[in-house]
């Protein structure tokens, strides 16, 4: 067997007779799927605007809770370091490092809060 | 295809898009042989293929909107049944061909290879239906449409130049399996596509 018999083999094909009925069946089938209603479209306006909404009420979310949570941590804080003056420095380097601790957990809180 | 076929399908076109389904069922008498066949051969099984070929022309009836007349309609059409068939391929593959059956009828006499010739062929056919699916494709669509190069690529949706490498690459791997040893058929013809 040759490449040109490989050719040969691959143009010469029998064609198929179509079954007597598959026309009709085909046509059936048109037409269950005409007189079917139109599949609903996917709702991307609603859905952007949805997102758009999440997004909004996630970072105002999370900026409120950044917000209460470093005040609360500067206001404690800021009182022992009022009381007595040896733990100023140290106090106050404790409390920004409150501060920002509850800044991260307060991002990730106020954008997983939101996001349910 | 023949320009009053080609008119046809267009005035069936019209009509199917205008809200009358039964403008469909010229389409459907003309174009049932051709799709069944090309669907048979994929899967080398009949009711298989007309399963498929009624896929394919529910889906060209829904995306009818979508033909725009850039090419012929039966270039569109074989177009979307095409992407059915890979579709329904990819859901259920052909049974795999035992290629060292193919192989193993190059050494044999004469004779035999006559008595063998039509088991022979399918087997041959269904090495191609087992090929990888771009190779498979292209050697599919090429040979149902009388190997036009030109038309071949319309229907893969690919360029001309990317078709013939697919056919090229296609036929090498083809005859790896089968271990034929020869040139390139019909190369010539190709290049004049």
């Amino acid at each position: 067997m040759t490449a040109d018999d490989l050719d040969r083999i691959l143009a010469s094909e029998e064609p198929l007779i179509p079954s007597s009925g598959f026309a009709a069946a085909t046509m059936e089938r048109v037409r269950e799927s005409a007189s079917a209603p139109p599949p609903l479209p996917f709702p991307w306006h609603r859905f952007l605007l949805g997102l758009l909404v999440m997004l909004a009420l996630s970072g105002l979310g999370g900026w409120a809770a950044v917000r209460l949570h470093a005040m609360e941590a500067l206001g404690s804080a800021f009182g022992y370091v009022l009381a007595d003056p040896h733990l100023w420095l140290p106090l106050a380097g404790a409390g920004v490092a409150l501060a920002g601790t509850y800044l991260l957990v307060g991002l990730t809180l106020g954008f997983t809060g939101a996001s349910r | 295809m023949d320009r009053v076929e080609a008119d046809l399908d267009l005035v069936d076109v019209r009509r199917v898009l205008a809200g009358d389904p039964e403008g469909f069922e010229g389409i459907v008498r003309r174009w049932q042989g051709p799709l069944i066949n090309l669907a048979y051969r994929f899967v080398r099984d009949r009711g298989r293929a007309e399963d498929m070929a009624q896929e394919a022309f529910l889906k060209i009836f829904q995306q009818l909107a979508r033909f725009r007349g850039d090419s012929a309609f039966s270039t569109w059409m074989f177009s979307v049944a095409l992407n059915v068939y890979r579709s329904s391929l990819r859901r259920r593959a052909p049974p795999s061909v035992p290629l060292d059956a193919v192989a193993g009828m190059v050494g044999r006499s004469a004779p035999q290879l006559a008595l063998e010739e039509a088991q022979r062929e399918e087997l041959v056919r269904r090495a191609v239906a087992a090929l990888p699916p771009r190779y498979r494709d292209a050697l599919t669509v090429f040979y149902f449409k009388d190997k036009d190069l030109a038309e071949t690529a319309r229907i893969l949706e690919v360029p001309k130049g990317t078709a013939k490498a697919l056919l090229h690459r296609g036929r090498k791997l083809l005859q790896r399996k089968l271990g034929v040893l020869g040139a390139a058929p019909s190369s010539a013809r190709e290049a004049h596509a």
